[in-house]
């Protein structure tokens, strides 16, 4: 079976500081992988370069085909969703107006768009009482959700969360982990690459583990 | 002052705010977006001036009313010729480096355009007021003024206003640009291309610049320096507004052509010093302009 994301042999360099050294892992289609890092491991830079934001050698696949040749712009039209560690919502507009804005540049169908909307609304209900409320206003954990909400809108076969559950709440990081088994349940063939500094948050949840130290995929566990 | 003077300088003022926001506004509009101090803008008001006047003066044997669209049609192809030449072969390869190098950049072009300009155009002034003519003078409490001046820049002025505001608020490209505005790695990651953002946004502010330089055609004589005068003064009006605010210059522009107006009426040896000194004023109290704020970036 063709990996759902394949990384053979990536290296990237910062400022000529190798960040990642060597990368190589395969992820099968409805994987839920955790990659765990501390700070500084190369965990986010793994994932930026999935999204083309790094300048990487090696080879990084997405159901066989060579991201290298797709332009970043264009990689979340192959079915990819990242929510950036940060959040990082558009505070110029709505809670729903964030999650539909990549719909809307992909110029999905209204009826298309209307049910990826109502798609992830059923894996995150909250977002519905927060709809109409500036992006700006929502705290962090509740930036969280929208950040996935918006992920989702595009990301049809590969959804990146990029440390979800740093800095929330134990009730919110509760909610998060709800939202994300919801997901699962609701898309068997989703794949879900999860980064996180704590491996025990994610032990329950996830099917593969990938361990990154200094830039190095150390470990692989199957569950 | 008597109040006819003071309905001149008040009319006076608003036609040059005019003039003066739609310079401004692609200024501000510009560094919204790009984070670039565009230098060669006054250098694209003046290009707009004179390709107006040429167009103009060519079209105006023709048919007298023709010179309206030529002033259009000056502005868009130099916004999509020179803007576009400038964002795509001096920008863009500076994207990512230090922000010093894109204002140089744009400073080398604007000496650039400006030799250009003196080489098509020559040193001798050029008249092209057939637009101004063809509308008739109005009476303001009964004094006499252009309706070009008074009511076809203002309006002009009004509709950019409207007209921006509805893009960007309203409209996918509009919301395009304001993500790109906030975030460029986040656009990117929901598939917005911000190159192709920069692009566009770019040629709307310079095909501003030169709308205004090609509005203001048929009022003056064109001569070499215009637009070394209009960036300075661009500038001061964007950089008192707070940079990237779209609002906030056209109130700053209206603030900033009244005072202008009425100095020159009152004390004239203080024209050139009064928006300067305005905006001086106004970031020694307000760093980021008066309608600006901290780390926010709007446009």
């Amino acid at each position: 079976m063709t990996a759902m994301l394949d990384f053979e042999n990536v290296n990237v360099a910062i400022a000529d500081a190798p960040v990642l050294r060597s990368v190589s892992f395969s992820l099968p289609p409805g994987a839920t992988a955790a990659l765990i890092g501390r700070n500084g491991a190369g965990k986010t830079t793994t994932v930026r370069t999935i999204m083309g934001f790094t300048k990487a050698s090696g080879t990084v696949r997405l159901s066989g085909q060579d991201l290298g040749h797709v332009p970043p712009h264009r990689r979340p039209f192959l079915g990819i969703g990242y929510a950036p560690e940060d959040r990082r919502l558009f505070s110029a507009f709505t809670v729903e107006e964030n999650i539909l804005l990549p719909g809307r540049v992909a110029k999905l169908g209204a009826d298309e768009a209307r049910r990826r909307l109502e798609r992830t609304y059923s894996v995150l209900p909250e977002l519905k009482e927060l709809a109409d409320r500036p992006a700006g206003s929502v705290s962090g954990g509740q930036g969280k959700m929208v950040a996935l909400g918006r992920a989702l809108m595009l990301g049809t076969r590969l959804v990146i969360l990029d440390e979800p559950f740093q800095g929330l709440a134990p009730v919110l990081a509760q909610r998060y982990a709800e939202a994300l088994r919801r997901l699962r349940s609701q898309d068997r063939d989703i794949t879900l690459l999860i980064t996180e500094s704590n491996p025990k948050l994610l032990e329950t949840f996830a099917d593969v583990t990938l361990t990154i130290e200094r830039g190095e995929i150390e470990s692989r566990v199957l569950a | 002052m008597n109040s006819t003077l003071a309905i001149l300088a008040i009319l006076d003022g608003i036609s040059y705010a005019a003039l003066v926001f739609l310079v401004s506004v692609g200024l501000s509009l510009i560094f919204g977006v790009l984070r670039v101090v565009n230098v060669a803008h006054g250098s694209l008001y003046a290009f707009g001036a004179y390709l107006a006047a040429t167009f103009s003066l060519a079209i105006a044997p023709i048919s007298p009313w023709l010179t309206y669209p030529a002033l259009l049609a000056a502005s868009i192809v130099i916004g999509v010729v020179c803007g576009g030449f400038i964002e795509r072969f001096l920008l863009r390869p500076l994207s990512g480096q230090e922000d010093v190098l894109q204002l140089l950049i744009t400073f080398a072009a604007f000496m650039i355009m400006d030799n250009l300009q003196r080489l098509i155009w020559g040193v001798q002034p050029i008249f092209a007021a057939e637009p101004l003519r063809l509308l008739p003078n109005i009476a303001v409490f009964g004094v006499s003024y252009t309706s070009y001046q008074v009511i076809l820049l203002p309006g002009v002025a009004l509709a950019t206003l409207f007209g921006l505001r509805y893009f960007l608020r309203r409209t996918l490209s509009g919301a395009v640009i304001l993500a790109v505005t906030e975030d460029r790695e986040a656009s990117t990651a929901i598939g917005i291309d911000a190159k192709r953002v920069y692009f566009v946004t770019f040629v709307i502010g310079a095909s501003l610049a030169a709308l205004g330089g090609a509005l203001a055609s048929p009022t003056t004589s064109l001569v070499p320096g215009m637009g070394a005068d209009m960036i300075v003064l661009s500038f001061a009006v964007a950089a008192t507004a707070g940079l990237g605010q779209i609002e906030g210059t056209a109130l700053t522009a209206l603030m900033i052509g009244l005072t202008r107006a009425f100095v020159i009426y009152l004390q004239p040896e203080f024209e050139v010093l009064v928006p300067y000194l305005l905006m001086v004023l106004v970031l020694l109290v307000r760093p980021f302009g008066l309608f600006g704020a901290v780390q926010v970036r709007k446009i």
